[in-house]
């Protein structure tokens, strides 16, 4: 379980916090999404609770622990897909996962065997030798996302983790996503993609000026907005004030 | 051990499929040090082989004129002239030649010179034998030498003294022939008195010998000096692909990720330091292997490794570690590649100048000479200088070896605490 208790982050020199008094539980084996207009805190919440970043106060614990005490057995626990691709271009896709791999301590054989099974499952066996300044968007983030999973965490942060990709792409990288969820995986997912948001998770909190507006199923969210017909109406309705549902 | 390894092995990748930072790394050292000493080598071969052009206008047309022509028309020092364009030159013309840098120097015999020095010598021998010299007036002459503005002024002061000697030696024969001459004047005919000649052999002479304990000759030459001062250059300019490495990473988004890894930055941090360092050493034994074998080829000097290999191992490990540390300290105070490449080598041409790469810390005014004190490439060059010129051992270079290892510890605590305060935000 992922707990954040009256957590709080404001910058130097910046005026207003950036994410204000959150308390926020998620349970495992959960899909949730954060989900937000840009400069609501999405970014700065998930870098707090990957332990990036210092809450200025409050709290933070995933499955019992916290980051001050536990850093490295958390960052053991945890795995991040950041929305930028952070994979080296010189690299070659199967070099990129073999570095990774090995940081997080994943035993030479086995991470072999798993960088051969992810690079199948996502087709990407042919490009594996080729470097990734050679990749498309979509082989990039594939890349990207299989470096994230590697050492096979309990805990997945996804930032847009489909951002500029088309639509073939997409749709594989979220069923891989779903089937690690369905193994016990929970996934913590950020975007601006709301009808991907409204497929994909289980469980969603609409974040605003870095305090939560809303929290629920998706389902729920948008049943209880009776003008809105999807989550990305719910979302604009309650984000923007001046919203009116077509 | 493995995480170190895996990360060792990524930092080499990346630096072998990093084409320009290879050539800034290997191939930019070498011409450097091949133009350099080639140019210092040959410029100074071709004054030695060519002699300095110089352009003499005679006015006096006698004894020291005539002699002083005739000593610099055998000179190896000089190239002797005293024509311009198949004419004899005038005063006026030698000036407006030196001027135009057609001559690097440029020496005029005032007319009546000879006849100076012998009036003054008469008037001593008059004095000397009780005459009334009173009346006697003796006007003074002076040769001129006029130099070329743009020659350096440490160069102009070795060949002018040089030349000074040379004319004041003239001088002097001439001197004590007219002597003897006034002399002679006072001796009765009948008498036979053999008159001394002024020999060329003289009897208090000057030997150069190099305090070096290196055993054979040691000529110190532009190999000899070139090679340690451009190979630290070159080994610190290793700064510019460890920067350029450090701050890809953040800016292609390596270093997020690497904070969510369960591997200290440290770690991140000595896998490129042990890489960046095995480099410089390969850089280190490539510059050496120029000045033992390729420049030999060229008809310089071959380098000369004084009598510490390990020694040598030592400086060479502490200058890497020197300059890999001062390569993470600017990676890590850098916001951007732009940034960090300019403040690098910035820093590292200040640093040099400072430190005596360009011109020798012992030429410069004591203020300089202080702050190049400072300077960890003089540090380095004052151990390499001290193997390779004065023969030092192993235990001679640990103070400099030490400085610079204080000064890689130094930049690594600077490093990780900078890192550190970024990171936590």
């Amino acid at each position: 379980m992922i707990e954040l208790i009256n957590v709080s982050k404001k910058y130097v020199d910046a005026e207003k916090p950036a994410v204000n008094e959150l308390n926020l539980s998620i349970n495992d084996k959960e899909i949730f999404g954060l989900l937000g207009p840009n400069g609501a805190g999405k970014t700065t919440t998930i870098s707090m609770l990957c332990g990036l970043v210092q809450p200025t106060s409050g709290s933070i614990s995933l499955n019992g622990l916290n980051f001050k005490d536990n850093l490295t057995e958390l960052k053991q626990l945890i795995g991040v897909v950041p929305q930028d691709i952070a994979l080296y271009p010189t690299l070659t896709g199967k070099e990129n996962l073999e570095f990774y791999g090995a940081m997080y301590g994943v035993p030479k054989v086995i991470l072999a065997n798993r960088i051969t099974s992810w690079l199948k499952k996502f087709e990407m066996e042919k490009s594996a030798n080729k470097r990734v300044s050679s990749y498309s968007g979509g082989m990039k983030r594939r890349i990207n996302l299989i470096a994230g999973i590697l050492h096979q965490p309990e805990i997945l942060f996804l930032d847009e983790p489909t951002v500029g990709v088309d639509v073939q792409s997409r749709s594989d990288i979220m069923h891989h996503l779903k089937a690690l969820n369905t193994d016990g995986m929970t996934i913590i997912y950020s975007s601006h993609h709301m009808e991907e948001a409204e497929h994909f998770c289980s469980d969603v909190a609409i974040i605003n000026t870095g305090e939560i507006i809303a929290r629920g199923n998706p389902v729920e969210l948008i049943q209880n907005q009776s003008d809105c017909r999807n989550l990305e109406e719910v979302f604009l309705k309650l984000t923007k004030p001046n919203f009116h549902s077509k | 051990m493995r995480k170190l390894s895996a990360a060792m092995r990524k930092e080499f990748l990346l630096l072998i499929r990093d084409k320009i930072g290879l050539a800034i790394l290997f191939v930019m050292p070498m011409v450097l040090i091949f133009v350099m000493t080639l140019i210092q080598d040959t410029a100074f071969r071709t004054l030695n082989e060519e002699g300095i052009p110089l352009l003499v206008v005679n006015e006096d047309q006698d004894s020291l004129g005539f002699r002083i022509e005739n000593g610099l028309k055998t000179s190896d020092l000089v190239a002797y002239h005293n024509e311009i364009n198949g004419k004899k030159a005038t005063r006026d013309e030698l000036y407006e030649a030196v001027k135009k840098g057609k001559f690097l120097i440029g020496i005029v015999i005032p007319k009546g010179t000879t006849k100076t020095i012998q009036e003054e010598v008469k008037r001593l021998v008059d004095e000397s034998l009780g005459e009334d010299v009173s009346n006697v007036q003796v006007t003074s002459t002076e040769i001129e030498m006029v130099i070329d503005p743009i020659a350096s002024k440490s160069f102009v002061t070795s060949v002018t003294s040089q030349l000074r000697e040379f004319i004041s030696t003239v001088k002097t024969r001439i001197m004590f022939e007219t002597f003897n001459a006034q002399i002679a004047e006072f001796i009765p005919d009948d008498l036979e008195v053999k008159q001394s000649e002024y020999s060329n052999k003289q009897a208090v002479t000057y030997k150069e010998v190099y305090a070096s304990e290196i055993s054979g000759e040691l000529k110190p030459n532009a190999v000899q000096h070139n090679i340690p001062a451009w190979t630290i250059f070159a080994m610190f300019f290793i700064v510019l692909p460890l920067v350029s490495s450090i701050m890809k990473e953040k800016e292609e988004g390596s270093v997020f990720r690497f904070h969510t890894i369960p591997a200290s930055y440290f770690l991140q941090i000595n896998a490129k330091l042990i890489v960046f360092i095995v480099i410089c050493l390969i850089q280190f034994c490539l510059m050496l292997l120029i000045g033992l074998v390729f420049l030999p080829m060229l008809g310089l000097p071959v380098l000369q490794l004084g009598n510490s290999y390990i020694g040598i191992l030592i400086m060479a490990l502490g200058c890497a570690m020197a300059a890999t540390g001062f390569g993470v300290l600017v990676g890590s105070l850098a916001a951007t590649l732009q940034q960090g490449a300019v403040l690098g080598s910035l820093l590292i041409l200040v640093f040099s100048a400072i430190g005596g790469i360009w011109v020798p810390a012992y030429v410069m005014p004591s203020i300089m000479r202080t702050i190049s004190e400072l300077s960890p490439l003089k540090w380095a060059m004052d151990g390499f200088y001290g193997l390779f010129l004065r023969g030092e051992g192993f235990v001679d270079i640990l103070p400099h070896f030490f400085k610079l290892a204080l000064f890689f510890a130094v930049c690594l605590a600077i490093a990780v605490r900078v890192q550190s305060k970024k990171r936590i935000g």
